[in-house]
Formats: structure tokens, sequence, C-alpha cells
């Protein structure tokens, strides 16, 4: 599972996702790519299944990038613990996505298994994705 | 690469976020143009032309004329522009104007042709390192990619950047040594690995659990 090797401080606020994603929007290694149309948060072991999913399906054909990493500490407080003292501990990683990031990608296969092996991974994430190539940018 | 096109611009006066995207909504996107040493110039543009342009063969190395509200063509190329993440609309252009007697640095797309012996034959798995050229020429003498062959290539091969054909006035400017395209052997995934194994074990936890049981018989007897 994909986490931080160290990290300034072990928790931090939940926050809000604003805006959309400026940088990394764009295909860098392969030539197709999975784009992120909402905002949200994916998990480390989310990461891990769609990852899965796709070397799955693609057998040993092809390579693929993950362009997203988990940073964001999760916390969460045990079963039937009482409000209040304090923040619970340390539970999951997840990475903040907004609208536009490039999730995964994907070279050395034919269009058809790509697509296929992203719609499997996208099955995988708690958000709405898109297909990209490299075709359709500039 | 020239291109018999010419685009009609508007300077423009006013600056900031909100009238520029006053200027997206009514269908035209701001840019500027600039080089060969005069002011810069503001201009509006329609961004349906750029993206023609930059979606067409030749791409952003397209060399094509923009009359400034009316006036004389001039030769430009897009040398930036920036799309918005989600919906792909063209927000921003950059042009530079050019000098055709003058040498320019240009990127040029490689593309890859065929299926290569590594892949279909060692099983090997071709990775395209470097996507974009830069070479220096003179701008009637910009190609439109490099077309490579790759059929032949072999696993551990690679086309490097010194083995590309500089034609005319082409110089190569990046590091010759630089990888464009390679086989590299495949790499193992160890989920796979793993899922290959796991029937392994269960047959072999099968005939431990046989085993035993037969030298028990075996034993009464």
């Amino acid at each position: 599972m994909l986490m931080p090797k160290k990290v300034k401080f072990r928790k931090q606020q939940r926050g809000r996702i604003t805006g959309k994603a400026w940088r990394g929007s764009t295909l860098a290694f392969g030539d197709f790519g999975l784009k992120a149309m909402h905002c949200g948060l994916i998990t480390d072991r989310q990461i891990e299944a769609a990852r899965i999913a796709m070397t799955r399906y693609i057998k040993r054909g092809g390579k693929v990038w993950i362009r997203i990493f988990p940073d964001k500490p999760i916390t969460k407080k045990p079963a039937e613990v009482r409000m209040g003292s304090g923040k619970g501990p340390l539970d999951h990683w997840a990475c903040v996505i907004r609208p536009g990031k490039i999730l995964f990608e994907m070279e050395g296969v034919a269009l058809d298994v790509a697509t296929e092996a992203m719609r499997l991974a996208a099955q995988k994430l708690p958000i709405l994705t898109k297909v990209v190539t490299r075709d359709m940018q500039a | 690469m020239r291109k018999d096109i010419t685009i009609a611009a508007e300077g423009r006066v006013s600056r900031g976020k909100n009238e520029a995207r006053r200027l997206r909504v009514s269908g035209r996107a701001p840019a500027i143009i600039y080089g060969t040493g005069r002011d810069p110039v503001a201009v509006a543009i329609s961004p349906k032309e750029v993206n023609k342009i930059l979606l067409s063969s030749t791409g952003h190395n397209s060399i094509f004329d923009v009359a400034v509200d009316g006036g004389a063509p001039e030769p430009v190329m897009i040398v930036d522009w920036s799309y918005e993440p989600v919906k792909g609309n063209l927000l921003h252009i950059d042009m530079q104007r050019i000098d055709l007697t003058k040498r320019i640095k240009v990127k040029i797309p490689v593309h890859v042709h065929g299926e290569p012996k590594g892949v279909k034959q060692q099983g090997g798995l071709l990775d395209v390192v470097t996507r974009e050229v830069e070479v220096e020429c003179l701008p009637d003498d910009i190609p439109a990619d490099f077309s490579l062959e790759i059929a032949t290539l072999e696993i551990n091969q690679a086309i490097r950047a010194s083995d590309l054909p500089m034609t005319n006035s082409m110089k190569l400017i990046m590091v010759p040594e630089t990888v464009i395209v390679h086989i590299v052997a495949p790499k193992i995934d160890p989920d796979a690995a793993a899922a290959a194994a796991e029937p392994e074990v269960i047959k072999k936890g099968k005939k431990d659990a046989a085993a035993p049981a037969a030298d028990a018989k075996a034993k009464k007897k």
C-alpha cells in the first residue's frame, strides 16, 4: 500500500476540496490515461485495487503509471468511544483529487484493451472518471 | 512547417481576469503576440481556429499568418497554450513572430510505427521515452514529425536522438545519447506471481494432508 516514508505532522485537519487540477492534468508518460471528473478523496486501498484490476487485465503487455500519491493522513475514532478526548488514531492515507487530475496512465497496449482496463480500474474508485488519449490533447 | 492560413485577431485594450472571462464567454480567447524585437501585442483570437492548427498534423510547429485589426498579416508560431483541465477549452495562447530567414528552436514530435520484434517474439515491452526532439532549423525546413520504423528493434535495443535523420538546415540540440524509444524486459508483477502461485499452494496442502493420513493407515496395518 502506498504511504509517505516520513511526515512532518502525524494528523491533519480535513480541509475543503476546491478548484480544479491545474497541475497533473495532461498525459505525461503513457498514451492513455484515466482523468478525474469530480473532486474527492482516493484512499491507498482504492489506488491499489485499481492498479491490480488494471494490471491483471492487461496481463504483461503494458506499463502502468500511478500519477497520484496518498499523502493525507485520515484518522478515525475507535468504535463505541464517546466524543471528545482528542483526535482519533491514524486509520489510513488518502490523496486529494480535484477535477481534471490524471490518476493513471498506460502504454504498450491497444486502445480497446486500455479502455477496458481503465473501466475496471474506475469501478474501484469513488469518483467519476473518463478515459483520455494522447490524440485528444495537442 | 508553413501553412497558408490567415487568422484575424483584434487588439485588446482592457486587461484582467474579469475581462478575459467575458472574452471567453463571447467565444474568443485572449492571446499575445511577441518576438522579433518588437513590442508585444495583446489580442483576442478565435480558439476554434487555433485548436484546428494545434490538432493538425504539423501541430504547434505550424507557421501561419495573423492579421491584427485588419493590418498586414505577419507569420507567427504557437509557442505556448493552456487548456482548461476538465472541459479542455483553450484559455490562452502565446504566439511568436517568426523571421523566416533566421534559425529557430522547435520541438518535433516522434511517432513510432510497426510492432517490434522484441515485443512480438521476445515478450518485451515498448517504452517511448522521449516524445519530442528539440532541433534548430530554418522555419521552412521544420518537419511535421520524426517517423520511426521500429519493427526490427529487439529486446534491450534502443533508438537514440543521434539516430534520427537530420535533413536540410536541421541541427540536433538535445544530448545525442538521449533514448527515444527502447524495448525493455517485462517486469514481473508480484500480484500476478502470487495469483499464479496460489493454486500450487492448495495442491501442496492437499498432498500434505493426504500423506499423513496414508502414513497412519500404513502404521495401523
